[in-house]
Parts: C-alpha cells; structure tokens; sequence
C-alpha cells in the first residue's frame, strides 16, 4: 500500500497535512494517534469510503479491511455471513475462514445469529470476514476490541503468522499496544505521520 | 449467466431472510392489516358515497365503509412495505456497503432488494385482499391484489430510498408514515371534501387509489391507472437506487484483474482457493 501526499480538509478545518507511507510486503505495521489526530479520516481514505482532498491511495493486491464498529448483519447467523463474503470475494469454499474462525476460537457459533453473540464473538467474526479472501493488504482498525487476554494473544500469533506469509499489514490505533510486535510504528499527530522509532522493533 | 444468478440468488435469499427475522414487521402484516382494514369497515357507516370515479369516468355509489377498507387496506400495506424496507436499509447500509466493498456487485445486491421487495408487496396485497373478501366481495379482486401490490412496491422503493438517505431511524419512520398518511387521506372522499381536486393525480397512490376503487366496485379495467402506479415505483426505485449508490460509493476503484490466492506456501493457514474471475489487485484513489 503507498499513499502520497494525502491531505483532507472539511472545508476549512484541515485534518490531514500531508500523509506519507509505503507499506512494504510481509511488513507488521503501526499507525497510533490521540484523539483527534485524524486517524478516523485516515482510515477513511484508506479503506476506500472517502476521497482525498489532495494525494493518493494505492492498494497493491487484494484488500482486506475490517473496520472498527462491527459491520453484520443481526438476522444472519455467523455461517449466512461466511457464504455472502465468500459469494462476495469469489471463493470456492470457506476453509480458510473456518481456520482463522478455528484460531479465534469462535467455531461453536457457527449457526447462531449475529445479533445474539457476545460484543468479542462479534468482533471474531468482524474480522474473519476481512480476512477470509487472505488479503494482500489488510487494514485493521482497533481489531482487538473485546477480545479476551488469550484470543488478544492469539490474534497477534496470527498477525505475525501472516506478515511471516508475506502479507502487509496495517493496524490502526489509538493506544501503542504491544508496539515490540510492529515492524514499524507511526505516530499521526496534528495531520501528520511521524516514524515512532522508538516503539518499533526494527 | 450462472455467475450472475448464483450471486443474485445468494442475496435475494438473504434479503428475504433479513425481512422474515424482523419480528415487528410479520407481527404488524398479521395484526394490522387485519385490524385496520375491519375497523374500517365495522365502524364507517356504510351510507353510500356518491363519487366520479377518474379511472372510468363512472358515477358510483359505494357503501362509505368499504370504501374506507379499501383505504385502510392501502394505508396498511405501504405503511408495512415501507417500513420493512426503510429497516432493512437504514440498519443494514454499512454492511451492504461492506459487501460492495469486498466485491459484491451493487446491480446485485439493488435486484435483490428489489425481487424481496416484489414478494413480500405481492405476499401483503394477498393477504389484505383475503382480509376484504371475508368482509365483502370487491367486484375484481384480483385487480384490488394488483392495486395494493403496485402500491407497496413504490412505498417499498420509498422506504429503500429513504434508508439509504436519512440520517436518523426517527426521520424515516416520520417521513413514511406522513408521506402515507397525506397521499391517502386526501384522496378519501369519505374524508377529504378536496378528493376530486386535481392536484390528486399527482399523489404518489393515485394510480392504485383509483385501480383499487374500480376493483372495488365496477367492472372495468383500468390498466393505464396500474401503469401510473408502476411509473410511480420505478421513480422510487430511481431514487431508491441513487441514494444506494451513493451510500455504498467506492473511492478505490478497480484497476486491474486477478488472482488467485496467493499460494505463497510460508503461511500457517493456507491461501483460500478463489474461482476463476475478477478480484481486486490494484486499486487506488487519487484526488484532482
């Protein structure tokens, strides 16, 4: 992923002064930023939703996004979703989903409905579904929310398992977590991407 | 072909999933079409009204209740299929923008709305239309069923439209309810003195308002009225599609074709098997 130069502005309030940041392939990547630093609208542009004032966005490959609010459907079960993202992505079948489902440890909820699993089965499912199609480059906001201490461990083994498989991958927060697992860390403060090398492991 | 069907099929059944889980709504389509449409008729005087019915020119003289029924029925099916679809669009715009996003196509997912749209229109008109005959016999009742099914399609699309467009759950229940509310009652010669005004034809239920009284109770055919309903519906529909469109907008567009999973073989979990066609590979969003 490379973004250039990306700048953005709700008329006259300027969020964004000029975003710099390539992310390599088989890279762990950081981005950590205060409230208000503008990493929402980051995000954003990232993930497609909003246009850059200024500036560019390339994704090379396949795109992967799971965003920080859990995004399902309530009246569907956890299985209905995996057969719509897989209709979606074009895939043949759903293994590789029901092995992330299998490293979450979510697989038991295969037939409930979303709208009556727990706030972490929630956000388990919220992110197989962006990781399902194994994307090239995968943007994850905020994905260990209400994850308990050991799906949080075993999310970060599978973080570094796909960044080992040559993945790029890219997570957004508001707190350096676990910045020692990050091949890379970058602070947005005031619209703009500063490297954090003192956060990064390399 | 059987790409395309696969994929419709897949979000039609969904869609009707969706709709059959809202437990407000199938209670609301067996309570108050019922309710509605016999509380019309039971408590209206049944003197007879005496109208110029537009559609056929013809003066009538039906009995003031059934007239209401008629009106009730209508008033119950858009109020339903708006509902359902403003419900279904306003809760479930972020996923649907998720799907669009991981590559469903949009034509898709709009169809689908659209075909569960169709059926659960043509299941309620059914339905309220059994609920008239246990009271009185319209003298074309299939007509009636084609006038309340032409109806719920546009408050249907309306509701659509309104889900992708408004902000707030209140805002669209409001505009449905008061969009329903003035279009039928002053078209009500029962209750608007206005009714024969003009300015009527121009009501977003005019065309089944008048199909569904010459159901009621004359025996022509008034095709050109349903055909007024159906513009009505795919103006809707238009609106409907627009504001989808621009909800589920993408600044990432495609670039390039491809490919299948990245079979790298360093990953623990395996690459997924991809059929063959399109999937994302490069995609960028630049500003000018």
């Amino acid at each position: 992923m490379e973004i250039r130069d990306v700048h953005h502005a709700y008329r006259r309030r300027v969020v964004l002064r000029g975003v710099d940041l390539r992310l390599r392939a088989g890279t762990l990547c950081g981005i950590v930023g205060e409230n208000g630093a503008g990493k929402s609208t980051l995000l954003r542009i990232l993930s497609g939703e909003l246009r850059p004032t200024r500036g560019s966005v390339r994704h090379g490959g396949r795109f992967g996004y799971c965003p920080q609010h859990v995004v399902l459907n309530d009246a569907l079960t956890v299985r209905q979703h995996l057969t719509y993202f897989r209709t979606a992505y074009r895939l043949t079948d759903v293994r590789h989903a029901e092995e992330i489902m299998d490293v979450l440890g979510f697989t038991g909820y295969a037939d409930e409905r979303a709208g009556v699993l727990s706030g972490g089965t929630r956000q388990k499912l919220n992110v197989t579904l962006a990781l399902m199609h194994d994307p090239q480059v995968l943007l994850l906001d905020e994905p260990y929310q209400g994850f308990d201490w050991d799906t949080y461990q075993r999310f970060w083994d599978l973080a570094v398992r796909l960044r080992d498989a040559g993945r790029s991958i890219l997570v957004v927060s508001h707190l350096a977590y676990d910045t020692e697992r990050l091949d890379e860390l970058w602070r947005l403060d005031s619209g703009i991407l500063r490297a954090d090398k003192a956060g990064a492991a390399a | 072909m059987r790409f395309h069907l696969t994929r419709l099929a897949v979000a039609t059944r969904f869609t009707l999933v969706e709709h059959g889980r809202n437990r407000f709504a199938m209670i609301l389509v067996i309570l108050f079409v019922p309710v509605w449409t016999s509380l019309a008729y039971l408590a209206m005087p049944d003197t007879p009204a005496r109208m110029r019915l537009r559609a056929t020119g013809e003066a009538l003289a039906p009995h003031g209740n059934e007239l209401t029924a008629i009106s009730g029925a209508l008033n119950a099916v858009t109020l339903i299929t708006g509902f359902m679809m403003f419900a279904a669009s306003f809760s479930g715009g972020g996923f649907d923008r998720r799907l669009a996003m991981a590559g469903y196509p949009r034509a898709h997912l709009v169809l689908a709305k659209v075909a569960a749209l169709a059926l659960v229109s043509a299941a309620v008109a059914a339905y309220a239309t059994a609920v008239i005959c246990l009271a009185w016999t319209p003298r074309q009742p299939l007509l009636l069923a084609a006038s309340l099914c032409c109806a719920g399609l546009t408050y249907g699309a309306l509701g659509v439209g309104f889900g992708s467009l408004l902000r707030r759950e209140v805002e669209g229940m409001f505009a449905i309810v008061m969009t329903s509310i003035i279009d039928l009652a002053l078209q009500n010669p029962i209750t608007s003195s206005g009714a024969d005004n003009p300015v009527m034809r121009y009501l977003p239920s005019y065309g089944a308002m008048q199909a569904s009284t010459a159901a009621g109770f004359s025996t022509s055919p008034v095709p050109g009225h349903l055909a007024l309903q159906l513009a009505w519906f795919g103006l809707a529909a238009l609106v409907a599609l627009l504001g989808f469109r621009r909800s589920t907008r993408d600044c990432l567009p495609t670039a390039s074709t491809t490919p299948p999973g990245p079979g790298s073989g360093t990953a623990d979990i395996p690459a997924p098997r991809h059929t063959a066609g399109p999937s994302v590979t490069a995609s960028d969003t630049t500003a000018h």
